[in-house]
């Protein structure tokens, strides 16, 4: 899952200056806070409208076959996107454990893995009442290849796993989507995604161990065609669950309101509380955050979507009296920072820099502790079966404070082995790919400053956050800022998206390296290791190999908090989503 | 001063006349500026701000001061600035940024030096510009000054603002290709480059009203009727008689350029890190206001007190060079 890119809303400057220092910030210290009584469902009632209140200017989609942001994945999923399996709405770590949703049971594997089928439940119904069929499954997931209408913004695994034919297509498939096939090429489609009855067959051209985990992901989710509008699907989808979209308007709200013709006896994972929930959008971060800690009127019945500013962080866990509406916790990201391995090719230098760069000031500077703890692995620590930290190269610093003494020697060693790298390295410098927000604006005299200690020039280029994916899928700087999480608690979703060959999310231009060949091979043995414990280990070596080389420096696993009204109940963090479980939350009071 | 304007004005003018035979205009109203204490503090403050500025990597130096240096110390896990009111202490007289620890009356200082060059730059070519475009416009009148005035209706209908704010980014790759050197320097002279498109029309306009009602004037046309040149009357009969009302429109419209620096960079169309600017500072602090109030306060008033100086300035300039106004002095 990408990483959200938090873009500050600009405020108009008054001249007013009011509230005086909150606490000293002296023993506020951060570790898991569940939420206490708002993370229960003590005295919850049913009925009333819930708000989620957030800086956002809009959905990012709310078309499932698009959307990959990890609250909103978990946020749709739980509303009005039902999909085969799905995780269990619970708190803690067996909230990764999946469930039956639309299917009967967890699915059904071929021996070889390379064939799974599940069977829709009876009397599972969209908003009009009239049945979700195996065509509507088929159908969705056909959408993920039509990439003119969903643009490559959702997963691709129903491009990389099913067995349809390589073609000229953009994916590389030679299925065009449901809006332009033939016949023919309908066809393919068809023979590999197939049903009979209420089962539905997918055929895959790997085998895949934990397929069902895949169908999870809302790209997997069912959409009938009649109702299908193609790119205009995201602003009014169709609903099989809890909730269905009342009104829906970029910068002003989303209006969730019941849907009348769910079927509660369908529907083993979500129970329902709110009457309404409406999103409010385009609000002032500042505001946000005042607003929470006032708790009055309509806001006791409000969440955030986007966080706790950091700057208010000692403000929240400093106070006592907050203790039962605030939350802290890992939300399954990882940042790191990606380097261009084809412009930066040398190994030594790429160690170098990893030296000199003072983790833990960057890290003070976003707000300290709270944000994160220092990574050595791009699994997230969530991951808990496949993460291990690493061992980091000789000479980078554990406590994430910069080791300029080694980092001088190793450009000392870059000088003569690699000299054009060298030089671009100290005199032309380094392009820094960022997010332009205030954040960065400090992070990047971090930057320059420790990295210019070992003789390194950085130049920073800050780029619109909007359109920061985008850009640097197209032109990538010599370093350049990321966040990743894993679609499903395997690693298979991080090491191979991240570095191996074709990776959805690989910017690195590492398959030029001497040691990238056997890496990929590694990775491709592991993508088919059915043995989960020989491939967590297989996951771990990678990792590491992925350290030793430095294709890309971690940063943090991050946290995030959150600040819930006082009536919300239900709150608690669900970890394969990193936010809670929205369709689920419930009022007290 | 107790005295009306015109009070002022017929003392200066008999004191003048009795030192010696004439006064231009210009001395006559310098002498009236001077007698306007609120206009002559106004100035001095300018000249400190100003001194600031030039002598900003000296003065750190002798303050102890680093406007670069990252602080650990200075800020606790947070990333906020540690003890009380922003972490005011002797090592950071006006406190440290949160986030960085670095030291705000040096990046204050420094600021004021990216605020001043701006605002004077910026002034200066518009004032060059807008003049040279008004006594065209005045002088040549027809065809000319139509075209003149138009481009002027033109581009004072472009929503100016928002233009420079989206136009940012591919003009100083533009420039950058150009060969002005990468960065800050590109992006300066970008911020020069727009502000003197969309600024030299008022004074155009002010300049081009001046000339049409100068040149009807029995000294001009003496002039003219005795055969003298374009030249002679521009810069000899023309311009002598322009520049209090150019004196006075410059100083009213530095204070905002310095401003609309400030604006720019708030806006996220200024410097790139590390370095420091006034409108990066408030931009940045206004987040901060609940946890450092004094980070967004200080930046706020300094540059309050610089905008009200030059304010005060032009309008003690005005005064003195406008016989018309006639205002109570403070």
């Amino acid at each position: 899952m990408k990483m959200r890119s938090k873009v500050l809303a600009v405020v108009a400057l008054m001249g007013l200056v009011a509230g005086a220092c909150g606490g000293s910030g002296d023993g506020v210290q951060s570790g898991e806070e569940s939420g206490g009584l708002s993370a229960t469902f003590d005295g919850v009632k049913d009925g009333g409208t819930l708000y989620v209140l957030t800086y956002a200017e809009g959905a990012s989609t709310l078309d499932p076959q698009r959307v990959y942001t990890g609250a909103e994945l978990g946020a749709w999923g739980s509303t009005f996107t039902r999909t085969l399996t799905s995780y269990k709405p619970v708190a803690g770590k067996d909230g990764t454990s999946l469930v039956a949703d639309l299917a009967t049971d967890l699915g059904t594997a071929s021996d070889d893995l390379k064939t799974w089928s599940f069977t829709l439940r009876d009397g599972i119904t969209w908003q009009d009442g009239s049945e979700v069929t195996c065509a509507d499954v088929a159908y969705g997931v056909s959408r993920t290849f039509g990439s003119e209408v969903t643009a490559f913004e959702g997963p691709q695994y129903a491009v990389s796993y099913l067995d349809i034919p390589a073609g000229d297509y953009d994916t590389g498939s030679a299925y065009p989507g449901p809006w332009l096939a033939t016949e023919e090429e309908q066809a393919l489609f068809d023979e590999a995604v197939n049903c009979d009855g209420k089962t539905i067959t997918f055929k895959l051209k790997v085998p895949v161990a934990d397929f069902n985990f895949t169908v999870s992901l809302l790209a997997f989710a069912p959409v009938p065609e009649a109702q299908d509008t193609a790119d205009q699907y995201g602003l009014m989808p169709f609903s099989n669950g809890p909730f269905k979209v009342e009104a829906y308007e970029e910068g002003k709200e989303l209006v969730l309101v019941r849907n009348e013709s769910w079927n509660a006896d369908s529907d083993e994972v979500r129970e329902p509380k709110v009457d309404k929930i409406v999103w409010q959008f385009g609000l002032d971060e500042t505001v946000i955050d005042e607003r929470m800690l006032a708790d009055s009127g309509d806001d006791k019945n409000a969440i955030v979507y986007g966080g706790i500013l950091p700057e208010n962080l000692q403000t929240v866990f400093g106070d006592d009296t907050l203790k039962d509406r605030r939350t802290d916790g890992f939300d399954g990201f990882v940042s790191y920072t990606m380097v261009n391995v084809e412009t930066v090719s040398c190994v030594e230098v790429r160690q170098a820099i990893w030296m000199a760069i003072d983790r833990e000031a960057l890290r003070t500077a976003s707000g300290g502790p709270f944000t994160g703890e220092f990574a050595t692995s791009f699994v997230a620590p969530l991951l808990a079966d496949d993460y291990e930290p690493a061992k980091l190269p000789e000479g980078v610093n554990a406590d994430g404070t910069p080791n300029v003494e080694a980092a001088t020697a190793k450009m000392e060693e870059a000088k003569e082995k690699c000299p054009e790298v060298y030089a671009k390295a100290t005199e032309d410098g380094l392009r820094f790919d960022h997010p332009d927000t205030d954040t960065w604006k400090k992070n990047m005299a971090i930057w320059i400053d420790s990295l210019g200690a070992a003789g390194i020039k950085i130049i920073d280029n800050p780029i619109e956050p909007s359109k920061y994916y985008a850009t640097i899928n197209g032109d990538q700087g010599d370093l350049m800022l990321a966040g990743w999480a894993a679609d499903w608690t395997n690693a298979s979703t991080v090491i191979p998206e991240l570095f191996g060959q074709g990776g959805g999310f690989n910017y690195h231009n590492n398959e030029e390296d001497p040691a990238f060949a056997d890496f990929q091979a590694k990775v491709d043995e592991a993508k088919l290791e059915t043995d989960r414990a020989a491939q967590s280990k297989l996951w771990k070596e990678l990792n590491q190999y992925v350290i030793d080389q430095v294709w890309s420096i971690p940063g943090s696993a991050t946290k995030a908090q959150n600040l819930v009204g006082s009536n919300v109940r239900g709150a608690y963090q669900w970890l394969p989503f990193g936010w809670y479980n929205l369709g689920d939350l419930g009022l007290a009071g | 001063m107790g005295g009306t304007g015109s009070d002022t004005m017929s003392e200066a003018v008999a004191s003048g006349a009795a030192v010696s035979e004439g006064l231009s205009p210009f001395r006559l109203g310098l002498a009236r500026v001077r007698g306007n204490r609120g206009a002559v503090i106004a100035f001095w403050v300018v000249v400190f701000y100003v001194f600031v500025a030039a002598f900003a990597p000296v003065l750190v130096r002798i303050l102890n001061i680093d406007p670069y240096a990252l602080d650990r110390e200075a800020i606790n896990d947070f990333g906020l600035p540690a003890g009380p009111m922003g972490g005011i202490s002797w090592d950071h007289p006006f406190g440290v940024e949160p986030g960085t620890g670095r030291d705000i009356l040096g990046r204050l200082m420094y600021g004021a030096r990216v605020s001043l060059l701006v605002g004077a730059i910026g002034t200066f070519l518009t004032t060059v510009v807008g003049v040279t475009l008004g006594i065209v416009a005045g002088l040549r009148r027809g065809f000319v000054d139509a075209l003149i005035s138009r481009l002027g209706d033109v581009t004072l209908a472009f929503p100016s603002l928002l233009l420079i704010i989206a136009l940012a980014n591919p003009m100083t790759q533009r420039l950058e290709s150009w060969g002005v050197p990468a960065g800050n320097t590109a992006r300066i002279t970008y911020i020069m480059t727009v502000l003197t498109l969309f600024g030299w029309v008022y004074m155009a306009r002010l300049v081009r009203g001046q000339v049409l009602s100068l040149r009807e004037r029995e000294f001009v046309e003496a002039a003219r009727s005795f055969g003298a040149g374009t030249g002679h009357l521009v810069f000899k009969q023309l311009l002598p008689n322009l520049w209090p009302q150019i004196i006075v429109f410059v100083s009213l419209s530095l204070p905002g350029y310095v401003a609309l620096e400030a604006t720019l960079s708030f806006l996220g169309v200024g410097l790139l890190a590390p370095a420091a600017s006034w409108g990066i500072m408030l931009g940045d602090s206004v987040r901060y206001y609940r946890a450092a109030p004094t980070y967004l306060f200080i930046p706020g008033v300094t540059l309050m007190v610089l905008v009200l100086a030059f304010n005060l300035l032009g309008d003690g300039l005005r005064d003195a060079f406008d016989p018309r106004s006639d205002r109570q002095q403070l």
